[in-house]
């Protein structure tokens, strides 16, 4: 499989996320740490979408996770819940 | 515009337009804003970055979890840490020149709110990376960025506490540790 030089700069850029993550959460605000994660499962999704391979599934997670990430700001509760329902909504949208 | 307004409307902004800020207007938020902020013994050791060349903005984006969203320019608000000890001492370095900058990225984002641009304080972000990234030599500290652009989605506000101020005495009933 050939892999083009735009994916490898995409994934670079997620690697470098996710590692600059790790080091900051040790310091950081605790429900930061599940921020960092939905962010990075997003673009993941992102990328994968630019890619073409991504699947309707993927990108209606991608969709619940954009509309309630930004809750991490707001209330710690609606935040803990938003995450819990997109975990149940993965489920649902798991195939049989 | 009215200084309470822009308080209160003043947003974190993590959804911008593809436009770009002008330079001019940049250096203004940072000349005609930052430095005239209050300065704990006049240091005034704060140093500003301005950066808006896309191929570095990606690679601070890189090392910057909490630059979320699309920006065209980041305003880091630095520390000559050198000038800090000198001017305040210890007291200088890890106190009063967060302070300065705090104050000074308050004054940049009020700023910005009144020519109708969007701007977002991050701290999640790696110092070091950042340093080797633009160049900035060891004692220059970035202690906060401004990702700086016009807005294009306005957030709520997040909710306040009110019950949060006390006259002469200090007594929180809520408190456990003041019982």
């Amino acid at each position: 499989m050939q892999i083009n030089e735009t994916l490898k700069e995409q994934m670079f850029a997620l690697v470098g996320y996710m590692l600059t993550s790790a080091c900051n959460l040790v310091n950081e605000t605790k429900s930061y740490g599940p921020l960092r994660l939905i962010d990075a499962a997003s673009r993941l999704i992102t990328i994968l979408s630019e890619n073409n391979i991504a699947s309707p599934s993927l990108e209606k997670i991608q969709v619940q996770i954009e509309q309630g990430k930004y809750k991490v700001m707001e209330d710690d509760s609606q935040f803990s819940a938003f995450l819990n329902d997109l975990v149940l909504y993965t489920v649902s949208l798991m195939e049989n | 515009m009215d200084v309470w307004a822009a308080i209160r409307n003043r947003r974190s902004i993590r959804k911008f337009t593809d436009d770009p800020v002008e330079d001019k207007v940049l250096k203004n938020l940072v000349l005609e804003a930052g430095i005239w902020a209050p300065s704990g013994g006049n240091a005034q050791a704060w140093r500003f970055l301005v950066i808006t060349d896309p191929k570095i903005l990606h690679k601070v984006k890189l090392v910057s979890p909490g630059l979320l969203g699309t920006f065209t320019s980041v305003i880091v608000i630095c520390q000559d840490l050198a000038h800090a000890l000198e001017k305040g001492g210890e007291l200088g370095v890890k106190t009063l020149s967060l302070m300065d900058t705090a104050m000074a990225a308050q004054n940049i984002m009020l700023a910005a709110y009144a020519v109708g641009l969007g701007t977002c304080p991050i701290a999640s972000f790696h110092s070091e990376a950042i340093q080797k990234i633009t160049g900035l030599p060891a004692h220059i500290h970035p202690q906060l960025l401004i990702s700086v652009g016009f807005p294009g989605k306005n957030p709520p506000a997040p909710r306040r506490r009110p019950d949060v101020i006390w006259f002469n005495s200090y007594a929180d009933k809520r408190d456990p540790l003041c019982r």
